[in-house]
């Protein structure tokens, strides 16, 4: 376990000493937005309005209880920028890119694709890791602001045929209740799920072995252990946000 | 074909880039203008004795305008509490120096806000730093403590009205009897067929006063006229007049008449002295009697003159005359 964790700090530590020393490999690093960000922007989309539908209806009678619907958009608004938007992207971005990039990191290692990187002269880790975690740490924060913009139209769908509500006053109603505060703690996690995601994937794929099982493993590892710590990361994001409000 | 393919991801990635940075700023600068973040603004102070859980952050409020937010809250003296308020310059010329500040809520269940109300425009503008005046209102708790006292009283209202509602039920009092009592029923329900035939008899009244009023009001009747015709009136005017002529006269004649009895009752003139003085009637019998004997006689001496040969001549020849007639 201990070893595991220094083998993780290693990693980490090297990730900085790569990424902060040019060369870059930009077309990479394009691909791989392309690949993390675009082809994930309709899942996510999809996600996030279902979310935000889903959320509503399922608030409002908590809230028609105390014939407080008219606060519907401020705890669809809150809810989502607060945490379901980072953490559903995330999670999708753990599920759908972690596993991608820890089967293909796996595949490549046990079919020594990544020594023969090193033996024609390429810094494999540059143009495996650097440009997959500078991936993930840009492209999920934008798709957080896209599922949070999403899931805020599903959530005012929901509002306006039920409660009539119309666009201004539900965009009004939900700014009333957030805060910068909130913005800003909102995409610092998400820039932090990003690189987790990114890290964790890059690590159980580059530190796979076995043949195929341990491709499968690795990809599973970066799955269950993307998920896992963002959760982890998200209870202190909000402990450290709580703190910055009190 | 690869370099093509390039272009167009690098394009892609460049627009999902693109368009999430701009959701991201346009939703800093939509929460910024609600925020009034990018405003110009000073700062007002107002020490409160009891903030009641009010935050940095909170809004102010303006006539029902948001208009700033709070910005610092620290201790102030032994137990207040000093709340800074940045609120917009466009305000300022709405607000005065005797303005005051209170803490309200926005909505039942909302966050706390700061009140604050114009002040007297007999005062000047208010200015950066300036400290307004509170003005106290009730706290969430002094209106617990008012329910609270509601509460007692609804208790002690609910227990008279049991009491109430059991002597209703047992038949005591007035009221009990009426529910409770039949003979009371009873000769309640015969008031109201009175009172039921009262009313329609009231209402038979008003429709024959109903029918009443508009003969008056025919154009022929008289009190039509007496309201609508001049002429009318200018003639029953006179009358009146010469009713009161006439009614003057009479009074004078009663006055008179009253002057002449009371001489009768006096003894000092002839007719007084005829009716009130007993002698004098005596004497007055005593003429009237010795008249009569002497016209009884005086007929007897007439008659025997008509016998006298004298005279005899006369009294035939009228006689004749009279039969000729």
């Amino acid at each position: 376990m201990l070893l595991e964790l220094y083998r993780v700090h290693q990693f980490v530590m090297k990730f900085f000493k790569e990424f902060l020393f040019p060369p870059y490999e930009g077309k990479e690093i394009i691909r791989q937005c392309y690949q993390v960000g675009y082809r994930s922007l309709l899942l996510i989309s999809l996600t996030g309005f279902i979310t935000g539908i889903v959320f509503t209806k399922q608030s409002r009678p908590s809230l028609a209880e105390f014939g407080a619907t008219s606060w519907l958009p401020s705890l669809v608004g809150i809810a989502l920028l607060r945490t379901l938007a980072p953490l559903l992207t995330a999670l999708i971005s753990a599920g759908k890119v972690g596993s991608s990039i820890g089967a293909e990191l796996g595949s490549m290692k046990v079919t020594e694709q990544i020594d023969a990187m090193e033996v024609s002269a390429t810094n494999p880790f540059k143009f495996l890791v650097i440009s997959r975690v500078i991936a993930t740490t840009v492209t999920i924060p934008i798709l957080t602001f896209y599922t949070a913009l999403v899931g805020l139209i599903g959530g005012f769908v929901n509002v306006m045929f039920n409660e009539n509500t119309s666009f201004i006053a539900y965009i009004q109603s939900f700014l009333d209740s957030i805060t910068f505060l909130d913005i800003t703690a909102s995409t610092i996690k998400s820039i932090v799920f990003g690189f987790t995601i990114g890290m964790v994937g890059c690590y159980q794929g580059y530190n796979s072995s076995r043949g195929t099982e341990g491709v499968g493993k690795a990809a599973n590892s970066a799955v269950v252990i993307g998920m896992f710590l963002v959760f982890v990361e998200e209870i202190v994001a909000t402990q450290i946000t709580f703190f910055f409000k009190t | 074909m690869t370099q093509l393919s390039d272009n167009k991801r690098g394009i892609t990635v460049g627009l999902f880039l693109l368009i999430g940075l701009a959701i991201f700023l346009i939703g800093i600068f939509t929460l910024g203008g609600q925020k009034k973040t990018f405003v110009k603004s000073f700062t007002l102070n107002v020490v409160f004795d009891d903030i009641q859980g009010l935050k940095v952050g909170n809004n102010v409020w303006f006539s029902g305008v948001k208009i700033g937010t709070i910005k610092k809250l620290h201790f102030y003296g032994t137990s207040q509490v000093q709340v800074f308020l940045s609120v917009e310059e466009e305000a300022q010329k709405y607000i005065h120096k005797n303005a005051k500040a209170s803490i309200s809520s926005d909505g039942l269940i909302g966050s706390k806000i700061v009140v604050i109300d114009g002040g007297s425009p007999k005062f000047p503008f208010i200015e950066d730093g300036d400290r307004l005046m509170v003005n106290n209102t009730l706290s969430t708790d002094d209106i617990m403590k008012t329910l609270q006292v509601n509460n007692k009283n609804l208790v002690d209202i609910t227990s008279d009205f049991r009491i109430l509602a059991r002597n209703l039920v047992d038949g005591k009092g007035t009221a009990g009897a009426l529910l409770a009592d039949q003979q009371v029923a009873n000769n309640f329900k015969a008031i109201v067929e009175n009172l039921k035939n009262t009313t329609a008899a009231a209402d038979k009244m008003a429709q024959e006063l109903s029918a009443f009023s508009k003969k008056l009001n025919t154009e022929d009747g008289l009190a039509n006229k007496l309201l609508t015709d001049t002429m009318v009136f200018a003639k029953l005017q006179s009358s009146v007049d010469e009713l009161q002529k006439t009614a003057a006269s009479a009074a004078k004649l009663t006055a008179n008449l009253n002057q002449a009895s009371a001489k009768l009752n006096q003894t000092d003139n002839t007719a007084g002295l005829l009716l009130n003085d007993q002698p004098t009637a005596e004497q007055v019998k005593s003429i009237m009697k010795n008249l009569e004997s002497s016209s009884k006689k005086l007929d007897e001496d007439l008659e025997a003159l008509q016998h006298n040969f004298l005279l005899k001549g006369f009294f035939k020849k009228k006689a004749k005359a009279q039969q000729k007639e």
